[in-house]
């Protein structure tokens, strides 16, 4: 008996508890905020991939570069085709650096450059400089089921955000960005990020492995496969230098 | 000596050594290119000889290879070598052509080998010590502040390659903002030319064959009296400004090298600033100009039937009828300062463009041109200078006092599709504020990209805005697949081939005289790995 009514209070707790997390509807800031983690939330982040670019005709081509990253600073080296050599050092918003083996010099890279694609793929280079999301945007949800909170998403002014807004696909429980595009001022959808394959890269370290771009105004795709992954390497703010830039030459 | 530097080298490399990577395949990286250029001459005026052209000029091939070593993370060995085949037959007789050298001539080339350490003996320091390029300045490749390396205008259509010389280089990273650089190159080596440097020295001939213009020597307006006079009914030669009674040798032009002393050896400085949307910096540079000035010529002339000089003239090629002339030229390759500044601006504006702009104070060594002339072995007295009776006339070629060279440039893009870049410059690479002065350019270089930058349209031209001579260099470049390019272009150049006045040296056209170079088309292939 005693047992049996220790049971039922047991449950009733347990039940108490799980109708407790729910009746805390998260904001679409917080989730904001969370999902960033997920995706940048590391002191640092490595990693290594190749980037296919898919024509509209289905012909490609491949690249290898990797991506160093700590906060807003990053540093691209390419490891394969034309741009081999090449290496790119995002210091921040506006500082942006360029290794150009051609030339044996670091040259800085104006604005306007960052409006470009990156090594012609469908990623700007704005869109690699873009390290975090409750720093550019306000969020609002926009729908959810079971699995998914839809987030809108309205960049802040003033700030760096690449598009004037986006729309965020967060996968409930793991915060994972599964996928999100983004709009131009007139509300027109411009590019659109797929990700899937979440893969643990050791320690249960999960990240979705595939990231597809597509640009919905041409239909032309690029794809992105994460090789390699690490996080939390404590990497000295010194890699993040023109002085790295030239090491590395 | 030689111990001397290794153990040094050694030293430094021990001070340096951390973590030893595991294997080699960590520690060794390969990378290079293989490059195929085809060039076609468009033209048959530009050449020594008129009617020369329609004809390949180039059928190069290049394999670059640069391997790099990181032994440690603090250690790093870079050699970057090229071999070149040039593509032509240059057996001219029988036994050579039994040499493939001959049959197919190359080059090997070291681009760089050296030994970087960093972190050594502070760790906000690095030494880097061998044979390296160095890029100084902020603006696109026409940096008057770039004074390290000479230029390597072997290939006209590319004015970025340049000569790579042995040197010691400390850089300072005190803070996050400021980098310090100390550079020293104990030894000096000029620019090399282009192929066609060598007309600059040339004699034109006319139709008939005869002479019809030579290297104007830098002289003013009263040695350049003197030497018409020379040409004059009642002068020396009495051929009243008739060439055809020259019979005139190809000229020789000597160089005076800087001695491999200590005192020749060059050094530099710079410091770079980093504020908020301006890198700049502030540099000085006490070394050489790279690119020959002239200095002293002599004209040694036997009169029909007259002596030979020995000096001048080689007897097989006298022509008992006419003036026989010799003209040897030398040139040099003063000392200069440079006191340079240059900045780089970056708006967050997308829609504002790049700014750069460089300048350079150059305080140059005065160099005083002499230009003497002899008759049947007797000096001639020409009048201006008799108490040097080697030069005769003399001329200041480089008057000795400060002047700038500058270049300032914009430069703006929209996405993908469109790049522009537009600059000033004032003073070119070889422009030494000598007789022929410094010239106001202007740059302008468009790129218009299709197909996710898989083709490239790309126009640059350079107007020469003192002399209203110009170059034009349109190009089409496809990536047919990564790390494939293939290329085709054309360049040409307008002005005249000659000077408008023959005996002036400050009246050649930049771009339209034939030193310059030939117009041609061209295909190149490149593949990177």
């Amino acid at each position: 008996m005693r047992l049996r009514t220790v049971g039922r209070m047991l449950a009733v707790v347990v039940a108490l508890a799980a109708f407790s997390g729910t009746a805390h509807a998260e904001t679409a800031a917080e989730i904001l905020v969370k999902m960033d983690k997920t995706v940048n939330g590391f002191d640092d982040q490595f990693m290594d991939n190749t980037m296919t670019i898919i024509n509209i005709d289905g012909s490609k081509k491949s690249y290898r570069f990797s991506i160093l990253q700590k906060g807003e600073k990053r540093l691209i080296r390419f490891s394969t085709g034309e741009m081999k050599g090449m290496a790119n050092l995002i210091e921040g918003a506006g500082r942006v650096y360029a290794y150009l083996p051609g030339q044996k010099k670091v040259r800085r890279v104006s604005a306007h450059n960052m409006q470009q694609s990156f090594a012609g793929s469908d990623f700007s280079n704005d869109d690699m400089a873009f390290t975090s999301w409750p720093g550019n945007y306000t969020a609002e949800i926009k729908s959810q089921d079971d699995n998914y909170w839809i987030l809108t998403c309205t960049a802040i002014p003033g700030k760096s955000a690449p598009y004037p807004a986006a729309e965020a696909k967060v996968k409930k429980g793991t915060y994972q960005l599964d996928a999100y595009t983004f709009f131009d001022e007139a509300g027109k959808p411009i590019k659109s990020f797929e990700n899937s394959d979440l893969t643990d890269f050791g320690g249960g370290l999960m990240r979705n492995k595939t990231i597809l771009v597509t640009d919905l105004r041409t239909g032309h795709k690029t794809q992105l496969e994460i090789h390699e992954f690490k996080v939390n390497q404590k990497v000295p703010d010194s890699k993040f230098t023109q002085r790295e830039l030239e090491w590395g030459r | 000596m030689k111990h001397k530097t290794t153990l040094l080298l050694a030293g430094v490399i021990l001070l340096a050594s951390g973590s030893a990577k595991a294997n080699w395949a960590e520690m060794i990286s390969l990378s290079g290119s293989l490059e195929s250029d085809v060039r076609f001459i468009t033209d048959n005026w530009r050449g020594a000889k008129k009617g020369q052209g329609y004809e390949f000029e180039m059928n190069r091939n290049d394999i670059n290879l640069r391997l790099r070593a990181d032994p440690t993370e603090r250690v790093q060995a870079v050699v970057d070598t090229r071999l070149r085949f040039f593509g032509f037959n240059e057996a001219a007789t029988l036994p050579e052509l039994i040499s493939r050298e001959r049959i197919d001539p190359f080059s090997f080339q070291l681009t760089e080998a050296y030994v970087a350490v960093r972190g050594v003996p502070w760790s906000k320091m690095d030494i880097k010590i061998g044979r390296m390029i160095q890029t100084w300045g902020t603006v696109d490749m026409f940096n008057p502040t770039d004074n390290l390396n000479a230029r390597d205008f072997s290939d006209p259509l590319n004015f970025m390659d340049k000569v790579p010389n042995q040197m010691l280089e400390i850089d300072i990273y005190p803070t996050d903002w400021l980098t310090l650089q100390a550079v020293w190159v104990p030894t000096f080596k000029p620019a090399q030319l282009p192929p066609s440097a060598v007309l600059g020295f040339a004699l034109e001939y006319d139709d008939n064959g005869c002479v019809a213009g030579f290297p104007a020597p830098p002289l003013d307006a009263d040695g350049r009296a003197v030497l018409g006079s020379l040409f004059s009914a009642d002068g020396p030669f009495g051929i009243d400004l008739d060439l055809c009674r020259l019979n005139f040798a190809n000229p020789e032009v000597r160089t005076v090298m800087p001695k491999a002393g200590i005192s020749n050896s060059q050094a530099a400085a710079r410091a770079k600033f980093q504020a908020g949307p301006v890198d700049f910096s502030l540099s000085y540079y006490y070394g050489r100009f790279k690119f020959p000035v002239a200095y002293t010529a002599v004209a040694d002339v036997m009169s029909p039937g007259g002596k030979t000089s020995g000096f001048v003239t080689d007897s097989k090629t006298i022509d008992p009828k006419k003036y026989n002339v010799k003209y040897v030229a030398e040139v040099m390759y003063p000392r200069m300062q440079v006191i340079g500044a240059d900045f780089a601006y970056s708006s967050d504006n997308p829609w504002v463009p790049g700014f750069k702009a460089e300048a350079a104070l150059i305080l140059p060594e005065k160099v005083d041109f002499g230009m003497s002339a002899f008759l049947d072995g007797e000096k001639l007295d020409l009048g201006k200078d008799p108490a040097n009776p080697m030069r005769t006339i003399t001329s200041t070629n480089g008057s000795g006092k400060p002047f700038v060279k500058a270049t300032v440039g914009v430069d703006w893009s929209y996405s993908d599709i469109f790049y522009i870049n537009l600059m000033y410059v004032y003073g070119f690479f070889d422009e030494f504020n000598d007789r022929f002065g410094l010239h106001h350019f202007f740059v302008g270089a468009t790129e218009f990209k299709f197909l996710q930058s898989e083709l490239q349209i790309r126009m640059s031209s350079v107007l020469d805005m003192t002399d209203l001579s110009a170059m034009i260099y349109p190009q089409l470049t496809w990536i047919v697949a990564p790390a494939v390019e293939l290329s085709f272009g054309y360049m040409h150049f307008f002005g005249d081939t000659s000077p408008r006045d023959p005996l002036d040296f400050a009246t050649k056209s930049r771009f339209g005289q034939k030193a310059t170079g030939r117009n041609v088309a061209f295909m190149k292939a490149k593949v990177t790995f």
